[in-house]
C-alpha cells in the first residue's frame, strides 16, 4: 500500500484531483450537518447576488444556492458511484464469460454489447429516462445501461490473454473449476484496467446526470448540479451565478476524477512503472 | 330591425372615426415571431394559438371584436337576432371575394358553418350545438336557425374562433386532408405566399381587400424562432416586430421593455381570460373533502407565485370566471377569500378538522403532484407548492411526465392527485367554462374538461339555465350565484388570471384596436 501511494505521488496533478475530491467527499458528507433542511426550502428574497447574506446568494425562487450546492455533491456522487458500481459488475460479468470461454458464447455476448455500444449513449439515457418517468432509480437504470458495454469490452480484452497464460492452464490441469478459476486467478490479475475505467466511468456518469437533469429528465424531488444549471440556464443575463457556480462544480468534480483516475493508471501499470 | 339600423350606424361612426387617424403610413414589413411553429394553417380544424397567429391574417369571420369586446362588422355588414332568440339575420359585405378571385357568398358561410365548424373544429361543437340550420334566401343574406336560444354564437364568430373558409375549394373533398390546410385561401387582408417550413410563412396584402385602403403593411412575415435567447435577441435587434404570448420569455422583459425602441402590452388577449388552476382529483381521498381543497387553496401564496415565477404578470383569482367579464356583468367578486392574512393559520385549522392530524414527522398525509408538463414556469411552480403545502403538513411529491402520459392520466385513467393547468374562459362563459364544472363534461378521455370530476347538480341546473338565458340580468344572478357555489367547494383551485405579454417595436401601429389581438387581421395596423 505504501508503495502504491509512492507511485501514485510521483503524479502531482492525481495528488491535486485526489485532494480536490476529498473536499467534494467532504462537502457532501458533512453538507447535512449544516443543511439538514431540504435544499428546495425558500429562504429569503430571490435574486440575491452572492457573498451577501447567502454565501452563494439565492435562486429564483428564494431558494439558498450552496445548499443546493451541497445537497447537489450528494446526488451527483451517489448517482455517479452507483451507477458505476451497476455498470461495472455487469460490464465485468458478460465480458469475463465472453473472454473466459469464447466460442458462441463470446459471440452472443459481443453481438449483444455492440447493440449497446451502436447506440449513441447521451440519446439512449433520455429516451431511457423517459420511458421509465423521472426518477433517481430510473436515471442510475439509464446510466448503467449505457456505460456497461465498455467496461465488458476492455474485461474480455483482459481475460482472452490471461485465458492462454500458464498459471491459468496450470489450475485448469489441476481440475480447478471455472468458476475458481474466474475469481480466483484471471479477475485478480486484471483488477487495475478496471479500477481505472471505473474511475473515470463515475466522472461521465455524473456528466450523464447533469446532462439528464439539465435537460428536465432528472428527479424533480432532488436536488443536483444539472437541475441548478437547467433552471438557472433562462435568467443567464441577469443571474450569472445560479449557473456558473454549479457549473465550476461539476467541472472541478469531473476534473478531479479524472485526474484521480490518471493517477491511478500510472501507479497500477507495471509497464509505466519507470517512466 | 331596430338593432340592425343600430349596428350599421354604429358601423358607420366607426369608420368615420377611423377617417381622422389618416395618418396611417402605407407599406412596410412586419414581422412578427410565432410560438412554436405551427404544424398547418387549418385554423378551422385546430385552435392551437400558433396555428390562428398566422391563419387569421388569411381568413376572416363574420365579426370583429373592438377592445370594449362587443361586436363589430367583418365580413357581415349588419346583424339582427330574432325577438325569441330562434334566428339570427346577417347581412354580408358586398364586393367580397376569395384570395383566388371568386365572389364570396352566403353560400360559403352555410357550408362553413355546417360542414366545417360545427362538424370539425374542436369548440365549434358546443359552440354551435343549438344550430340547427342555416338559410340563404340570397347570396348576402345569412339566417342561423336555432334550436334554442343561443346569445353567445355572436361572441364566436371572429376570424381566429370561426374563420369563413371557401366552399368551392373544399365541397366534395376531405377537409381533414384538403390540401389548405397549408396553402390557405380566405377572403383576408392579406395573401398566403409562401412556407419556408422552420424558418418562415410570408404573407403579401391583399390588393382587392373590400376594406377600400386597407391594409396598410405590403407584407407580414411571421418567423419561428426555437430558441428563446435568441428571440429576445432578435426583439432587441429590431429583426422582429412584435411577438405575443410570451415569445419573449418574462424574465426578460423586465430588461427589455427599458430599451427606448421597445414596449410590453397586456392588451390584446382579453376574448381569451386564461386562468391559472390547480385541478384536483375530487373522487379520490384525501381531496374529497371539501375542507382539505379549501386548505389547499388557503395554504397557496398566489401573489408570491405572480412576483417569482411570472415575473409581475397576471393577478390572484377568485374563481371560475374571470375578472375580465367584469363588464359584461357576468364576474362576481364576492366570493370566499382565499388571500386573508392568516391563511396558513386557517389552512392548518381546516386539515385538522378534516381528520388530518400532523404525524410524528409533521405531515399529515403524501401527495403526488404533477406539474404540467409546459416548460419551466410550471416546474418552478411545482417546487413552490411542494414547499408551500409542506408547511401546512401536506407531504408532496413532484412527477414530471410527457404530455400525452399526462394527458392520460389526468382524463382518462383519473390516476392523480393534483395538477396544474390552465384554461381559457374565452369570449362567453359557455364556451370556456361550462366544460370544466358540468357533470355531463365528466368524459373518460376526452381533454381539457371536467377532468376532477367535479358533480353538483345544482352548478348544472345553473349551467343549464344561463346557456339559454337571453336576459342579462338573470343570467349574470345564475352566473354569480355559481362562482360563489364554486368558490366554497373548489373543485379546482383557482390560483391567478394569467397575463400575456405581447412585445412589440414601437414603430408597430394600430396593433391593439381589436380585442383578438394577434389573433386579429393586423388589416388596420401600420408602420412608422
Amino acid at each position: 500500500m505504501i508503495a502504491f501511494w509512492h507511485l501514485f505521488r510521483r503524479n502531482r496533478a492525481a495528488v491535486f484531483g485526489l485532494a480536490l475530491l476529498g473536499l467534494v467527499l467532504l462537502l457532501a458528507a458533512a453538507g447535512p450537518l449544516f443543511y439538514p433542511e431540504s435544499a428546495f426550502k425558500l429562504v429569503d428574497k430571490p435574486f440575491q447576488a452572492p457573498f451577501g447574506h447567502w454565501l452563494l446568494g439565492t435562486d429564483m425562487l428564494g431558494r439558498d444556492v450552496l445548499a443546493g450546492l451541497v445537497h447537489g455533491a450528494r446526488t451527483s456522487l451517489l448517482i455517479g458511484l452507483v451507477a458505476t458500481f451497476v455498470a461495472a459488475t455487469f460490464g465485468v460479468v458478460m465480458g469475463g464469460l465472453a473472454g473466459y470461454y469464447g466460442g458462441w458464447i463470446d459471440d452472443l455476448l459481443m453481438r449483444t454489447t455492440e447493440l449497446f455500444q451502436t447506440i449513441p449513449s447521451f440519446i439512449f439515457a433520455i429516451v431511457l429516462v423517459a420511458v421509465l418517468s423521472p426518477s433517481i432509480e430510473s436515471v442510475v437504470i439509464a446510466i448503467a445501461v449505457v456505460s456497461w458495454p465498455a467496461m465488458a469490452r476492455l474485461v474480455r480484452g483482459e481475460f482472452m490473454a490471461l485465458r492462454g497464460r500458464e498459471f491459468v492452464q496450470a489450475s485448469v490441469a489441476q481440475g480447478m473449476s471455472d468458476a475458481k478459476i474466474i475469481l480466483v486467478q484471471i479477475l485478480p490479475n486484471c483488477l487495475s484496467p478496471i479500477i481505472v475505467t471505473g474511475s473515470l466511468m463515475v466522472a461521465t456518469a455524473i456528466l450523464i446526470e447533469s446532462g439528464l437533469s439539465f435537460l428536465g429528465l432528472g428527479d424533480p424531488n432532488v436536488m443536483s448540479w444539472g437541475f441548478m444549471i437547467g433552471a438557472g440556464r433562462g435568467v443567464l443575463r441577469s443571474a450569472w451565478w445560479l449557473c456558473a457556480i454549479p457549473g465550476l462544480a461539476i467541472l472541478l468534480t469531473v476534473l478531479a476524477i479524472n485526474l484521480v483516475g490518471e493517477g491511478l493508471n500510472d501507479a497500477l501499470n507495471p509497464r509505466l512503472r519507470e517512466r | 330591425m331596430k338593432r340592425l339600423v343600430r349596428a350599421a350606424a354604429g358601423a358607420l361612426i366607426l369608420a368615420m372615426a377611423a377617417l381622422p387617424a389618416a395618418a396611417q403610413k402605407k407599406g412596410g414589413t412586419l414581422v412578427m415571431v410565432v410560438l412554436p411553429e405551427p404544424p398547418t394553417l387549418a385554423s378551422y380544424l385546430s385552435t392551437s394559438g400558433p396555428v390562428g397567429q398566422v391563419a387569421a391574417k388569411v381568413y376572416e369571420g363574420l365579426l370583429e371584436y373592438g377592445p370594449d369586446q362587443k361586436p363589430k362588422p367583418g365580413l357581415a355588414k349588419s346583424w339582427e337576432a330574432a325577438a325569441d332568440g330562434r334566428s339570427i339575420t346577417f347581412k354580408l359585405q358586398d364586393g367580397v371575394t376569395w384570395h383566388d378571385g371568386k365572389p364570396f357568398t352566403s353560400a360559403d358561410v352555410k357550408f362553413t358553418l355546417m360542414e366545417v365548424l360545427k362538424k370539425l373544429h374542436p369548440r365549434g361543437g358546443t359552440t354551435f350545438q343549438a344550430l340547427a340550420e342555416v338559410e340563404t334566401p340570397d347570396a348576402s343574406t345569412v339566417v342561423m336557425k336555432l334550436d334554442k336560444p343561443a346569445p353567445y354564437i355572436l361572441s364566436a364568430l371572429s376570424g381566429y374562433e370561426s374563420p369563413m373558409v371557401p366552399k368551392h375549394l373544399f365541397e366534395g373533398s376531405d377537409i381533414r386532408s384538403n390540401p389548405n390546410a397549408n396553402k390557405p385561401v380566405g377572403t383576408g387582408p392579406f395573401k398566403f405566399v409562401s412556407w419556408e417550413r422552420g424558418q418562415y410563412v410570408r404573407l403579401d396584402r391583399n390588393p382587392t381587400y373590400w376594406r377600400k385602403g386597407q391594409p396598410y403593411l405590403d407584407r407580414i412575415v411571421a418567423r419561428f424562432i426555437a430558441d428563446p435567447g435568441t428571440r429576445t435577441a432578435a426583439m432587441e435587434k429590431g429583426e422582429v416586430h412584435y411577438g405575443a404570448f410570451g415569445a419573449v420569455p418574462y424574465v426578460d422583459i423586465p430588461r427589455i421593455r427599458t430599451l427606448p425602441h421597445i414596449d410590453v402590452s397586456t392588451d390584446g388577449y382579453g376574448m381569451i381570460s386564461s386562468l391559472m388552476q390547480l385541478e384536483i382529483n375530487t373522487a379520490k381521498p384525501p381531496f374529497d373533502k371539501v375542507k382539505v381543497r379549501q386548505a389547499v387553496s388557503y395554504a397557496l401564496d398566489r401573489k408570491f407565485m405572480i412576483d417569482n415565477i411570472w415575473f409581475g404578470f397576471g393577478k390572484p383569482s377568485t374563481g371560475p370566471i374571470s375578472s375580465n367579464f367584469q363588464a359584461a356583468g357576468l364576474y362576481e367578486g364576492k366570493v370566499r377569500d382565499y388571500t386573508v392574512k392568516d391563511a396558513v393559520e386557517i389552512a392548518n385549522k381546516l386539515l385538522d378538522e378534516a381528520g388530518y392530524p400532523r404525524g410524528a414527522d409533521g405531515m399529515r398525509f403524501k401527495i403526488v403532484h404533477d406539474m404540467l408538463p409546459y416548460g419551466d414556469e410550471w416546474r418552478r411552480l411545482g417546487e413552490y407548492i411542494k414547499q408551500a403545502l409542506g408547511n401546512v403538513g401536506i407531504d408532496v411529491t413532484l412527477r414530471y411526465e410527457d404530455v400525452p402520459t399526462w394527458l392520460k392520466r389526468i382524463f382518462t385513467d383519473y390516476d392523480y392527485n393534483i395538477t396544474s393547468t390552465f384554461y381559457y374562459n374565452l369570449a362567453d362563459p359557455v364556451m370556456g367554462v361550462h366544460r370544466q364544472y358540468h357533470s355531463s363534461m365528466i368524459r373518460k378521455g376526452t381533454v381539457f374538461v371536467n377532468g376532477s370530476r367535479y358533480s353538483n347538480p345544482a352548478v348544472d341546473k345553473l349551467l343549464d339555465e344561463a346557456t339559454v338565458e337571453t336576459d342579462p340580468a338573470k343570467r349574470a344572478q345564475q352566473y354569480s350565484q355559481f362562482q360563489k357555489i364554486l368558490a366554497e367547494d373548489v373543485p379546482l383551485i383557482f390560483m391567478t388570471e394569467m397575463q400575456f405579454a405581447t412585445v412589440f417595436n414601437k414603430k408597430v401601429k394600430g396593433a391593439f384596436d381589436d380585442a383578438l389581438g394577434v389573433y386579429s387581421s393586423f388589416a388596420g395596423v401600420w408602420m412608422e
